[in-house]
């Protein structure tokens, strides 16, 4: 706990200019925190050279162990107020949320002054209840597991090998691979991007054999991984290893023949899909199953629209009703068995577009060069070809013997000697086509292993596989543009067409990127700290198990399934899988788990500081805003900066994620007479922006029980709202403040506790 | 426009396309910015794109059948505008390149027209005016003959002067020959305007709110040579830049001296035939207007003749017109519109005639017999070139898409009387 405060007010930017800064100091001194703060100073200009010595001389000179910094924004100059490991730093946002998006009512006199020194206090009082974290530094395995032996795997283990990693490379089949073996040719994997080249695979299989850092596994699968980032252990055909981190590129097989059948696949002979294509192609010959004969004309059909009438997109069929919160969850021994949904689908085949249109055009360029005068037709209905293979698919335009057509393919019919037409209607000539070729190639569906098993076989109490896969349609779930390595477990980086239908050029960057992630991973929980997103965070959650009751909310709720069970019952916490977004904190009903650096006594305690007048039409109501710290506080900082204001009425705190909220902060605020809480997170849902992936999702059900506890007061239910704030959608914080001062304050009016 | 087609794309068709000047027809992706940029595409299926999707599918049938290759007069907006580099305006002259060679009877002189055949298609007039030029040499005793007049006739006196009839006497060498040519010409024309128009049949008729009945082909026609022709009203519209502008005044200069000299060779062999031989020498005419068409068709004739007049100011003007289309063509981007064996083929010709036959005059009365002779020799090569293949050339346009304008009027697939823009 920091005890001997330095408080330090800034007059720079503005602030000098609309506060009287002295006065504010003053206010410290005469207040209620006032026994913490050794020091109170006002500077013109806090982050010149000289106001930072001051700070440091009076740390020195003082014994401080902690510094509130009253001036801008914490997600600027954090560089500058910094002042080594032993001095905790507290910033009040003097600027961005005091000054500049300051709107002024003139029913109420010195709205600014209260509403600064409300922040000012708040601060010391936050700062006062935290304290630096010492986190056990555990012994780590260093070496990095990669699952499958394909290209994807093959490139991850060569490039934790060259990082002069210990590499465990296990694969499932007799031999190194993968895909890539039964490949004739893969599209361009380096500029000018327009020709179809060799894989290099073999050269691959050969590099990674002969690397002494790299042990190969064959006919080995993963049987299970139990404990933690770091401390792993692998029981990989039947013996076991330690092990660091994993890299998921376990790959694809590919979709069910059955999608097919409305082209004539299964019954017309003559009907192949790509991956018979690629093996003919492979064998040097292209040639009608049916008598052998080299195929003349090829019509390769990418339009899907047979296979996929029926096949649904909206989410809601996707995703399962919400669980209900472990509280509500079925006593124990009622458990059922686990069984792994398959999620392969007809979906498959659209997910994959890309790659079939680039394999269309592949194998079209195959046709001409191995049986010379013969024709390739690409039907398609949506050519994708994404970024640099734009120039592969024009390469394919100029070829001569390609002809490719926008087309809806009605059907595929077959005549006596086998050779079969294909029907299309809406083509580029406007007219229905009918096209006869020897030979129709259907796309193969990439469908990742995982859709079909576990495959990690996490020995986690949350179960052996990947939460929530069913609304990836089995692809390893992970932000594409922030995190686009992270699973859902800690520690398990996804590369590949595990992670998403890609090419080979593609999968190389990902195995590349998936390796890092995973030695990030391991030299954080080297030094003891969160890996992502709160990287370098030396915080971990504490738990005070004698009031546990184990509930197992903490258990259920935790993103990443960091909390096991002992052998008693209570949570076992797993710190290297931890992400430290502190949803355990929020779920947990009797409060027992805290952070040192951020906890439930030091938020309830800054919501206590706000002064709320006992006169509601005199002083104006007050309103507490709670912020996730990762797209919402940025976007008022960005409002703020652009001149945008809003009512002089709230207060933010800013917390790590909706999901660390905990019920008592709204029973607190509401017992101090606020007239309402705003919760200002992440969007959810299966476009979910949340950097925990739950959090906002969590907070959102959570917030009908606490609705429900209020109605028991007598306080109305509306009073706390949550509204969803993308980190670009600064214009609209003011308008979602205003509506909820008009639409809740002003409906309701003075909250019943105020004054009491 | 539901009918289901039966589609065999046609990849050697799709070759040979690319070598008569569509290299570029592959790399179109339909976006269809050269039929939204053209200023003289109808409004109803435009041109060029769905001709550039038949060219890749190498629907040949289709694209031997189109009519609106011949309503293109090739500005190049659309190649120029293409973000792809497609070139249709290319392809759409590539098109009419393989009409030119494949309409008229017999086609193989079509397929002499080409880089590679040329040299026997200049070799055969070359030859046979070098064989006369000899046979003629041995006769008079010299190849460069100079004349004198003796009464009716002519006799080689080494201080007379350079008369080209009396090296190559017209009534036997030239005449005789040419109007065979005349007649092969006609045919390959006739043939070549039937197959033209049998090609047509398929085109659908567009159905036009208050037009009563379809106009005669005739009364179509006489629109077309008045606008068309006379006005270069299409060719008005082709294009706004100032290339495009080089390009009107070039050809409406050409064509107009094309006609002049047309004129003159008339008035010529009329003078001549009509006049000197069939009224005077057999039917021993003497009157004033028998006189005078002798005298008009008299060669050489004083440089006061008004025909003879009218011959310059026509050499002059071709001169200034064959330097505005080659100019142009010479400083198009080729990255954007190319130029094909037959745009070069038919500037690089009429050049030669008209340099020639200004070259021919000069020599002749700069009194110059070594040069020319020679000069007038190439004069009568190139003339007899054009004449012999201009069904096959890319002149022949003048006749194809003459005839397929005033077809689509009368389909309707373009209006009767232009719109004023």
């Amino acid at each position: 706990m920091a005890e001997k405060l330095g408080v330090y007010i800034c007059g720079g930017c503005e602030i000098g200019k609309a506060l009287d800064l002295a006065g504010l100091a003053e206010h410290v001194k005469n207040s209620k925190v006032a026994p913490l703060c050794k020091v109170i100073k006002t500077n013109p200009v806090l982050c010149s050279p000289e106001g930072v010595a001051e700070i440091e001389a009076d740390i020195k000179a003082e014994g401080l162990d902690g510094v509130v910094v009253c001036a801008c924004s914490p997600r600027v100059k954090w560089d500058i107020f910094r002042f080594g490991d032993k001095i905790q730093v507290e910033r009040v946002n003097l600027r961005e949320q005091c000054v500049w998006s300051f709107q002024d009512d003139a029913k109420v006199p010195g709205l600014l002054t209260l509403m600064a020194q409300d922040y000012v206090r708040m601060g010391v009082t936050r700062l006062s209840k935290a304290a630096i974290p010492a986190p056990e530094i555990p012994e780590t395995s260093k070496t990095l597991m990669v699952l499958g032996g394909g290209f994807t795997g093959m490139t991850a283990a060569l490039n934790a090998a060259a990082l002069n990693r210990d590499v465990i490379l296990v694969e499932k089949g007799d031999k190194l691979g993968g895909k890539a073996l039964n490949m004739y040719k893969t599209f361009p994997l380096a500029a000018p991007y327009d020709k179809a080249q060799d894989t290099g695979i073999e050269k691959m299989v050969a590099a990674v054999s002969g690397n002494p850092k790299i042990k190969v596994l064959l006919n080995s699968t993963l049987e299970s991984l139990e404990g933690a980032p770091g401390l792993f252990k692998a029981t990989i055909a039947g013996s076991v290893y330690d092990v660091g981190a994993a890299i998921l590129a376990t790959g694809w097989v590919p979709g069910e023949a059955k999608h097919l059948e409305p082209f004539g696949y299964g019954t017309m002979k003559n009907v192949v899909t790509s991956a018979q294509f690629e093996e003919m192609a492979k064998s040097g010959k292209i040639v009608r199953p049916s008598d052998g004969k080299p195929a003349a004309s090829v019509a390769f059909v990418l339009d899907m629209d047979l296979a996929l009438k029926d096949v649904s997109y909206d989410a809601a069929a996707a995703c399962e009703p919400p669980a209900p919160l472990a509280g509500d969850a079925p006593a124990e021994g009622e458990e059922k068995p686990f069984v792994y949904e398959q999620t392969e689908s007809a979906k498959h085949l659209a997910i994959s577009s890309e790659i079939s249109s680039l394999v269309a055009l592949k194998q079209a360029g195959y046709v001409a060069e191995l049986n010379a005068g013969a024709v390739a037709m690409v039907l398609y209905d949506h050519m994708m070809v994404p970024g640099i293979n734009e120039k592969y698919y024009k390469a394919a335009q100029d070829n001569a013997s390609i002809m490719l057509t926008k087309a809806v393919v009605t059907g595929v019919t077959e005549s006596g000697d086998g050779s079969l037409t294909v029907a299309a209607k809406d083509t580029l000539i406007g007219d229905s086509i009918e096209l006869v070729a020897d030979l129709v190639v259907l796309p193969t569906a990439v469908v990742p292993v995982t859709a079909y098993e576990p495959t990690m076989n996490f020995v986690y109490r949350q179960g052996p596989h990947f939460p929530d896969l069913k609304l990836f349609d089995g692809f390893v779930d992970s932000n594409y543009i922030c995190f686009p390595y992270e699973t859902r477990r800690t520690g398990v980086y996804a590369a590949g067409c595990a992670h998403q239908p890609m090419t080979m050029a593609n999968a190389r960057d990902d195995a590349a990127g998936a390796v890092l992630k995973a030695v990030q991973c391991i030299e954080s929980i080297n030094r003891g700290v969160a890996v992502h997103p709160r990287s370098g965070d030396l915080s971990f959650p504490v738990f005070n198990f004698v009031r546990c009751t184990q509930c197992k909310r903490c258990t259920e709720e935790c993103p990443f399934g960091a909390l096991d069970d002992d052998e008693k019952g209570t949570p076992k916490p797993n710190y290297t899988r931890c992400r430290r977004c502190g949803t355990c904190m929020g779920a947990c009903p009797e409060r027992v788990i805290k952070f040192d650096s951020y906890n439930v006594d030091q938020i309830g305690s800054t919501i206590k500081e706000v002064q709320v007048p006992d006169d509601m039409v005199k002083g104006g109501p007050r309103v507490i805003v709670l912020v996730c710290e990762n797209d919402a506080y940025p976007a008022l900082d960005m409002a703020a900066f652009r001149g945008k204001s809003w009512s002089p009425y709230v207060r933010f705190i800013p917390v790590r994620c909706l999901g660390s909220v905990n019920a008592i902060w709204v029973a607190d605020a509401m017992s101090k007479g606020v007239d309402g809480v705003m919760l200002l997170g992440c969007k959810y849902g299966d476009d979910y922006q949340c950097h925990f992936v739950k959090g906002s999702e969590l907070c959102s059900r959570r917030k009908e029980n606490i609705a429900e506890s209020l109605k028991r007061l007598g306080v109305e239910a509306e009073r706390v709202e949550q509204y969803e704030v993308a980190i670009d959608e600064y214009d609209q914080i003011p308008g979602l403040i205003e509506k909820f001062m008009t639409e809740v304050i002003t409906k309701f009016g003075p909250n019943p506790f105020k004054g009491y | 426009m539901s009918n289901t087609v039966r589609v065999q794309p046609d990849l050697k068709f799709v070759k040979e396309l690319q070598q008569f000047g569509g290299e570029s027809l592959k790399k179109c992706y339909q976006c269809a910015t050269c039929s939204v940029v053209c200023p003289l595409s109808p409004a109803d299926n435009p041109y060029p794109r769905k001709e550039m999707v038949w060219a890749q599918w190498g629907l040949k049938d289709r694209l031997l059948n189109d009519i609106d290759i011949w309503l293109c007069h090739n500005c190049g907006t659309c190649s120029d505008l293409c973000p792809r580099g497609a070139k249709p305006g290319d392809l759409l002259g590539a098109l009419r390149n393989m009409a030119y060679k494949n309409l008229a009877q017999p086609s193989f002189i079509g397929k002499f027209m080409s880089g590679k055949g040329l040299p026997v298609l200049i070799l055969i007039p070359a030859l046979i005016y070098l064989f006369i030029w000899i046979v003629r040499a041995g006769i008079l005793g010299t190849a460069f003959p100079l004349f004198e007049m003796h009464g009716h006739d002519l006799v080689v006196s080494k201080a007379g002067q350079i008369v080209y009839g009396g090296l190559f006497p017209g009534d036997f060498t030239i005449d005789p020959i040419f109007a065979v040519l005349a007649l092969f010409m006609l045919f390959g024309f006739a043939s070549g305007v039937s197959n033209l128009l049998k090609s047509f049949a398929s085109m659908p008729k567009t159905f036009i709110v208050g037009r009563k009945k379809e106009p005669s082909f005739l009364c179509a026609f006489i629109e077309t040579i008045k606008y068309e022709v006379a006005q270069h009203t299409q060719f008005q519209d082709c294009g706004a830049d100032e290339k495009s502008k080089k390009r009107f005044k070039g050809h409406l200069l050409t064509m107009y001296a094309f006609l002049c000299l047309f004129f003159v060779t008339t008035v010529v062999a009329v003078g001549h035939w009509g006049g000197a031989f069939l009224m005077q020498k057999v039917m021993g005419l003497t009157d004033p207007l028998t006189q005078l068409l002798t005298v008009a068709g008299a060669t050489p004739m004083p440089l006061y003749s008004p025909v003879k007049i009218l011959a310059n100011v026509g050499a002059i003007m071709l001169v200034l017109g064959l330097t505005f289309l080659t100019s142009r063509r010479a400083s198009l981007d080729k990255a954007k519109q190319g130029s094909s064996f037959d745009d070069w083929y038919l500037l690089t010709l009429i050049w030669v005639i008209a340099l020639s036959g200004l070259g021919s005059e000069v020599f002749r009365l700069s009194g110059l017999a070594t040069i020319a002779y020679p000069t007038y020799y190439v004069h009568i090569v190139a003339v007899f070139m054009l004449v012999a293949y201009l069904p096959w050339s890319k002149l022949a346009h003048l006749v194809y898409r003459t005839v397929a304008l005033a077809y689509a009027r009368k389909i309707g697939r373009i209006p009767m009387q232009p719109v004023q823009h």
